[in-house]
């Protein structure tokens, strides 16, 4: 990842980094046209770069999701817990305490990570199946919670409304070309931890574990502290997740961390191939775009609401059956 | 005394239905140890067949239970052809995730069929006796009988809706004992749970046991499904609730132990009821789920057996 400074290398980092100038051009252009009656079918570029914004805030949970069940092979069923934790935070604490978003973000990172040491403090010794169904009870009772407690959340549902914004050198993030470097940052600062991490001694001792524990532990590995450690990782990603998320929706509700988005996560991670941090991106572009993209369609057809969802469905069965290893990249 | 015999009732129905699920889960995971996610929804599918065949196909109710008790069998025969069968030597995760896929699937599925939104039973379709009564306003002395209910001492009112309910529950309960414990095809599933290679090579074919366990656990999957579906409402989300609260019935009365499930499936239908209706008002209701979560985390954390399983190594 460090070396390679191909042409193509280049050109797709190039891509990446004026995407939103290419859209804002291509807004644009189609304004141009307008002007001479000539309409194209094409959505807005600042619509995809919305999506774009979704998509990069889905790859960021990828790969934080990617820690715990790609390298240390263990399945959460409730990464989105930690995300519900790291949007709480953040948008609490700013509407009612009036932090500033740079002041919560790192907040909301420790925050996750500690509910990432509550949670796996109890299930060290859990594998397979039972860990999963832990998981799930666990982001399933903290959906519960923040529907519940009305005096805690401030309204009915979860609702936290009227998120200020963040704002760097006193101007205001509200474009989504802001979010959309904004993501970008994060990301990168990301995936630059995860990778450094994993070619560490750090991930050898993962993927030691995820192979085989008994082995891994009387090679002297220390098993509690390194799948802590997993669990820890994995949580502040999330949470850093949802304290982009509150900034950039402006408002959040229960009904964002419902457990089908836990799944949607998983199936990224999954579709890119476990255990690969560049597998969890295409994972999450694809899949991601997929969701944006499918939510539009469907929006036009109400009754038809379910078939995202059944899609995602149809995706992990056949996943499973026929790639359990992942489409694009095969676990190193 | 009025408010707990009431209590009382709703908690030994509750805790009937979650027993029929419970049994489904624990049948299935016994055998080939996997939890089978997509139960939940052949429950709710369970009720929206009989929903449908009644109110569509104007069929009477006493049609619609077993047939839909057969359709749903059949999901469930399909579903472990189509979706389990080919992991059965996978990893036992890839099964698992499988079983989510299928059940965000069948899930959506029904959403797409038959809408979002909640749908009661259409009460006069039932038999006179299941429909849902208004308890008489004067008070009438102890087992006087009205259209719909019982009279009990202390005021309070068993409708023979639930008393069918628990009655049915129990009869099922009984009947999957006999069957597993005197027939032939019960020995074999037993043989399966034992040891499943073993079994095969004494010339059982697990597949079948298999196949057969799945649709033993959802037509009594179904029958539960019916019953909350006249009892409460219909909708998608259903089986996603109750197919929780029943996997934690199963795990608390050990995973793979059909009486354990049963039991468990009694235990969490009162700690439901009781822990909902005690709770002040207002939380209770919202939390009324989150006591299955509850006690699951715990059974799993602290006794990951079960109260009535028998204690094994780690599970990989």
């Amino acid at each position: 990842m460090r070396d390679k400074l191909t042409s193509k290398n280049i050109i797709f980092g190039l891509l990446i980094g004026f995407f939103p100038i290419f859209m804002y051009a291509v807004d644009y252009i189609t304004l141009l046209l307008s002007y001479r009656d000539i309409y194209l079918p094409t959505p807005s570029g600042d619509y995809i770069l919305y999506i774009a914004v979704q998509v990069g805030l889905y790859t960021l949970l990828a790969i934080g999701l990617n820690i715990v069940c790609g390298f240390t092979g263990l399945l959460d069923l409730g990464y989105v817990g930690f995300y519900l934790v790291g949007g709480y935070t953040a948008g609490l604490l700013m509407v009612r305490l009036g932090f500033s978003y740079w002041m919560v973000l790192p907040l909301a990172v420790l925050n996750g990570a500690l509910w990432g040491l509550l949670r796996g403090a109890p299930t060290l010794r859990l594998t397979g199946d039972y860990f999963a169904i832990v998981t799930f009870g666990f982001a399933e009772l903290l959906f519960r919670i923040v529907k519940n407690e009305i005096w805690l959340i401030g309204d009915i549902n979860g609702f936290v409304k009227n998120i200020p914004r963040a704002s760097i050198f006193g101007i205001e993030l509200n474009q989504n070309w802001h979010h959309y470097y904004h993501i970008l940052v994060l990301l990168a600062l990301v995936i630059f931890v995860t990778y450094r991490l994993q070619h560490s001694r750090v991930g050898r001792a993962w993927v030691a574990i995820r192979e085989d524990e008994q082995a891994a532990a009387s090679m002297g590995i220390n098993i509690s502290r390194y799948k802590s450690l997993a669990f820890a990782v994995s949580a502040a990603i999330g949470a850093l997740g949802g304290a982009f998320l509150a900034p950039f929706w402006s408002s959040i509700s229960a009904r964002s961390f419902e457990f089908w988005e836990s799944i949607l996560i998983l199936c990224m991670v999954i579709l890119g191939g476990k255990g690969s941090i560049k597998g969890a991106v295409v994972g999450a572009i694809i899949i991601g775009s997929l969701s944006e993209v499918l939510r539009e369609i469907l929006s036009n057809f109400p009754q038809f609401g379910g078939a995202r969802y059944l899609i995602f469905g149809i995706i992990l069965v056949l996943l499973m059956r026929y790639r359990p290893e992942g489409l694009i990249f095969k676990r190193a | 005394m009025e408010q707990f015999s009431e209590q009382l009732i709703n908690a030994l129905v509750l805790g009937g239905i979650y027993a029929l699920i419970a049994v489904g889960y624990t049948m299935v995971y016994g055998i080939i140890q996997l939890i089978n996610f997509a139960h939940g929804e052949i429950f709710m599918f369970g009720a929206y067949f009989a929903f449908t065949l009644v109110t569509v196909f104007n069929m009477p109710f006493w049609v619609a239970l077993p047939l839909s008790m057969l359709l749903c069998a059949m999901i469930g025969m399909l579903m472990d052809l189509v979706a389990y069968r080919p992991l059965r030597n996978a990893a036992r995760l890839s099964a698992l995730i499988t079983a989510i896929g299928v059940s965000i699937g069948l899930q959506n599925l029904a959403r797409i069929i038959w809408g979002a939104r909640q749908r009661p039973f259409p009460q006069e379709s039932l038999p006179a006796f299941l429909r849902q009564g208004f308890p008489p306003t004067e008070s009438l002395p102890a087992f006087t009988l009205t259209e719909t209910a019982i009279a009990l001492p202390g005021g309070a009112y068993l409708p023979y809706r639930d008393l069918f309910i628990i009655l049915l529950a129990l009869g099922l309960m009984i009947a999957l004992n006999r069957l597993v414990t005197l027939t032939r095809i019960g020995k074999a599933m037993r043989a399966c749970a034992q040891n499943r290679v073993a079994a095969n090579l004494m010339g059982i074919n697990t597949n079948k046991v298999i196949v057969i366990t799945f649709a033993i656990g959802s037509a009594l999957g179904a029958v539960a499904g019916i019953m909350v579906g006249i009892r409460e409402i219909i909708e998608p989300t259903m089986g996603y609730y109750k197919g929780v609260a029943a996997f934690a019935a199963a795990v608390l009365g050990g995973i793979g132990n059909i009486t354990g499930a049963m039991l468990g499936g009694l235990l969490i239908g009162f700690a439901e009821v009781f822990g909902a209706g005690y709770i002040p008002y207002g939380y209770g209701s919202g939390y009324r789920v989150a006591i299955a979560y509850i006690v699951m985390i715990a059974v799993i954390l602290v006794r990951p057996s079960g109260l009535f399983g028998k204690s094994t190594a780690t599970r990989a």
